[in-house]
């Protein structure tokens, strides 16, 4: 009887279908914002969430381009930029952007006694002098060709009430200018915002955007196809069929700013500090049936450390080495390595797209060319300490690089500086492949404030990075969104989930 | 009395001493959080800087020092990713965990002890088979595949429950039986063979020879003697509800402490993982305090001196 109550109880109460969501827009990540603070974290799913309630000084669009946004920074010369702040524009708040404002930002992020996580981005910066009401004259310590890309994540806060709530409350109780205002945070639940009417660029479509924290993959596509959310990230290709049927929702891709690849430990006297061992490494491995087979196609091969997104990228440089077993054995041979040889390699395991599988299948390629390889899988919490340190225990590793800046200064001089010339900064940590006249180009391309002559020292870079094979080249990842199919709204390359973009249709 | 529950408080103490250091010891053996917090790109001046703003630049006995010496004034230190006190965070997780795992005990309890009794009395005939499968079923079936089950049938294609998240009762209903139906299971289970051990007892015959009805004798004398190894169970099951925790929580996108110390351990925020540590110690060691005591209100002839 008692049991017949709780079912009737049950059934009466059911859940109303989630689906009524109305002019709102419920988007799931796999975990909370850490804070919001646009400025003092290291996470997409948080920079999300701060880019719909603050406003860049810059914006990145979605090709991979920048354009201004609140306000437009000119160079006066190769050491010196003045900012001019637009007019009119007012923190939820009601507080004034101005020159001050943006003054008080730099010097928030330049305070070397409380440094913040975005601080590093902006360290070439000298000095800021408020020029006037709306503008400020910047100097760098050393030419900058990157001052109006690292402007993008120039996320503006409210001065005054900074400095009277205080960072910690600011962090928890954000205001900006952007098109959302914040209206509550509940920890691990939700985060809700509420569509910003005075928005400066104009009133935005939806009137409010919801966060959901849901970790667990499988949860979330049910959630999407019950219509509970409306966007959710990081679809797994398996589960790209069960969305597409659901008739509810849809998986949308794009090509990421992500590349993934092998770098290989030249160092030494063993076989992989010869050259054309490397390039048979490169002829010996099928890109396109690793795409194709192991990540669902969701990937796009790729010859170079490179995307097309990135500035300094070059076509023809970057053509994916063909996949010719015949060629790398002819090349192994050459290199006195006629019967292969066997060196070990590292891979993560979950941190990228099926990575660890995509480790196993080049194993497998690998062994085609007589070369065995010893592969170890890691937990990605020690596998990058081991990466940082220098202590990687394997001959090779697999690991991805997104170029959050869009410019090939980024990828090649983090991952390939060798450190070789006098009077220039030391080796990159990443770096294990030395060749000085790649070096060159990589500091004189740093310095180069004229586009055209920087695209041609990459041009030269990839060059060299292409003949040398520090790398096997894999591919360029792709992004898989599951989508309800109400919502208008495009995969962005940089991981934005910018809700003012979107519409209900 | 007095001096038996004082001792076991010392005891206590010692148990957070032991566990904090334990904490300690296992994360700082894991690798520099430092590596986590910065970009991939960030120089190694910035991960320097970050090191000593930490104090992770010191000797290991030294941080060990401020630890626990922070530890005894009730500091337990800043969260490295939020930056917010890593106490206050757990202790805010914390209540949806107790929520979601005194809804599981409720549930296991309120379901467990009649099955078992049910089984005990009707001990061989299809009731006892059946109920006894249920059991051995709850026990085996992994958290994690009930979970996933329960939101097929109930989310997705009946449209009953909520999927996922927190707010309103029906979103309690498929985490408290993902996460009690293993407790249930040990509870039917322990509860029936304490009943039919005491059943055929001297007392429970003497009590059917008296004549009182069978219902009394089940419940007022079998089973009030069947149940100290099952208030022990329940103690112990505490410990099995919140680290069942994890995973329920992890799956039906619960706030609590469980999924919340999943990804500070991921990401190495050690004061996050230490904290947490620290007060689950705390609440076992002072929850099996009161299962001890609980006995002395059970059965009389248990004294504590």
């Amino acid at each position: 009887m008692r049991k017949t109550i709780l079912i009737l109880i049950l059934i009466l109460s059911a859940a109303l279908p989630a689906w009524a969501l109305g002019n709102m827009l419920v988007i799931a990540q796999g975990v909370d914002a850490t804070t919001l603070d646009p400025v003092n974290h290291q996470e997409t799913p948080t920079a999300n969430v701060a880019a719909q309630i603050f406003d860049n000084f810059y914006r990145r669009l979605p090709n991979g381009k920048y354009e201004p946004w609140l306000g437009t920074a000119k160079a006066l010369d190769d050491l010196t930029w003045e900012l001019t702040v637009k007019k009119g524009i007012r923190f939820h708040n009601g507080e004034e952007l101005n020159a001050e404002v943006i003054k008080f930002n730099f010097d928030r992020l330049l305070n070397p006694k409380k440094p913040l996580k975005y601080s590093t981005y902006f360290k070439d910066i000298k000095s800021v002098k408020v020029t006037g009401p709306y503008t400020l004259k910047v100097t760098t310590s050393k030419p900058s060709p990157l001052f109006l890309t690292r402007l993008t994540y120039f996320w503006v806060v409210p001065k005054k009430y900074i400095e009277k709530k205080g960072d910690a409350y600011f962090a928890n109780h954000p205001v900006g200018t952007g098109p959302y205002k914040f209206v509550r945070w509940v920890k691990d639940q939700e985060i809700v915002l509420e569509a910003n009417n005075k928005y400066w660029a104009g009133k935005p479509k939806i009137k409010k955007v919801v966060f959901r924290p849901i970790p667990e993959a499988s949860s979330r596509v049910a959630e999407l196809v019950t219509g509970g959310v409306d966007i959710i990230t990081n679809l797994s290709p398996e589960a790209v069929g069960v969305v597409n049927d659901s008739g509810v929702a849809e998986a949308r891709t794009v090509p990421s700013i992500r590349n993934i690849f092998v770098v290989l430990d030249v160092k030494g006297e063993g076989p992989l500090h010869n050259r054309k061992v490397r390039q048979a490494l490169n002829y010996a491995i099928d890109k396109e049936a690793i795409v194709k087979h192991v990540l669902g196609g969701y990937g796009v091969p790729v010859g170079c450390p490179l995307n097309p997104y990135i500035f300094g990228y070059d076509e023809e440089l970057c053509e994916p080495y063909p996949y010719d077993p015949a060629k790398a054995k002819e090349l192994l041979a050459d290199a006195g390595y006629p019967d292969g040889f066997s060196f070990s390699m590292g891979s993560p395991s979950g941190r990228y797209l099926n990575d660890r599988q995509v480790a196993e299948a080049i194993v497998g390629q690998l062994a085609k060319i007589g070369v065995k390889v010893d592969l170890k899988v890691q937990e990605w919490s020690s596998y990058v300490g081991q990466i940082l340190e220098r202590k990687i225990p394997t001959d090779a590793w697999l690991i991805g690089w997104g170029n959050a800046q869009f410019d090939a200064d980024n990828t090649l001089f983090t991952m390939l500086y060798g450190g070789t010339l006098v009077d220039a900064p030391p080796q990159s940590l990443f770096d294990y492949w030395q060749d000085p006249e790649l070096d060159q180009v990589l500091l004189a391309a740093q310095s180069e404030m004229d586009v055209e002559e920087r695209l041609d020292y990459y041009r030269d870079a990839l060059w060299f990075i292409r003949e040398g094979a520090p790398w096997i080249f894999l591919y360029q990842q792709k992004d898989i969104y599951g989508v309800n199919t109400r919502v208008k709204w495009q995969p962005r390359p940089d991981e934005l989930i910018w809700a003012f973009d979107a519409e209900i249709k | 009395m007095l001096t038996y529950v004082i001792r076991r408080l010392f005891l206590v103490l010692v148990v957070v001493w032991g566990s904090a250091t334990l904490a300690f010891g296992l994360l700082y053996l894991s690798g520099d959080p430092v590596n986590l917090m910065l970009p991939l790109d960030a120089g190694p001046e910035a991960r320097e800087d970050l090191r000593r703003a930490y104090g992770f630049d010191r000797p290991l006995y030294a941080q060990y020092g401020r630890y626990l010496l922070k530890l005894t004034q009730g500091d337990f230190g800043t969260s490295l990713r939020s930056e917010e006190p890593a106490l206050e965070l757990v202790l805010q997780r914390m209540g949806p965990t107790l929520l979601l795992a005194g809804w599981g005990l409720l549930f296991a309890v309120a379901f467990g002890v009649p099955a078992g009794v049910l089984a005990a009395v009707r001990k061989g005939s299809l009731v006892e088979l059946g109920t006894m499968t249920l059991a051995l079923l709850g026990q085996s079936v992994p958290v994690f595949w009930l979970g996933l089950m329960l939101i097929l049938v109930f989310g997705l294609k009946l449209h009953w429950l909520p999927i996922s998240g927190a707010g309103s009762w029906k979103h309690l209903v498929l985490p408290t039986i993902t996460v009690g139906t293993f407790v249930t299971a040990s509870i039917a289970r322990l509860t029936r063979s304490g009943v039919i051990q005491e059943l055929r007892s001297d007392h429970v015959r003497t009590a059917r020879a008296k004549g009182l009805s069978g219902r009394v004798v089940v419940y007022k004398h079998a089973l009030r003697n069947a149940a100290i190894p099952v208030v022990t169970i329940i103690g112990l099951q505490l410990g099995a509800l919140l680290s069942g925790a994890v995973i329920t929580e992890t799956i039906f996108a619960w706030p609590g402490i469980g999924r919340f110390v999943l990804i500070a351990v991921s990401q190495r925020d050690f004061p996050v993982v230490q904290t947490t540590v620290v007060i689950f110690a705390l609440m076992l060691a002072f929850v099996n305090l009161v299962v001890d005591l609980a006995y002395l209100w059970l059965d009389p002839r248990v004294r504590y001196t």
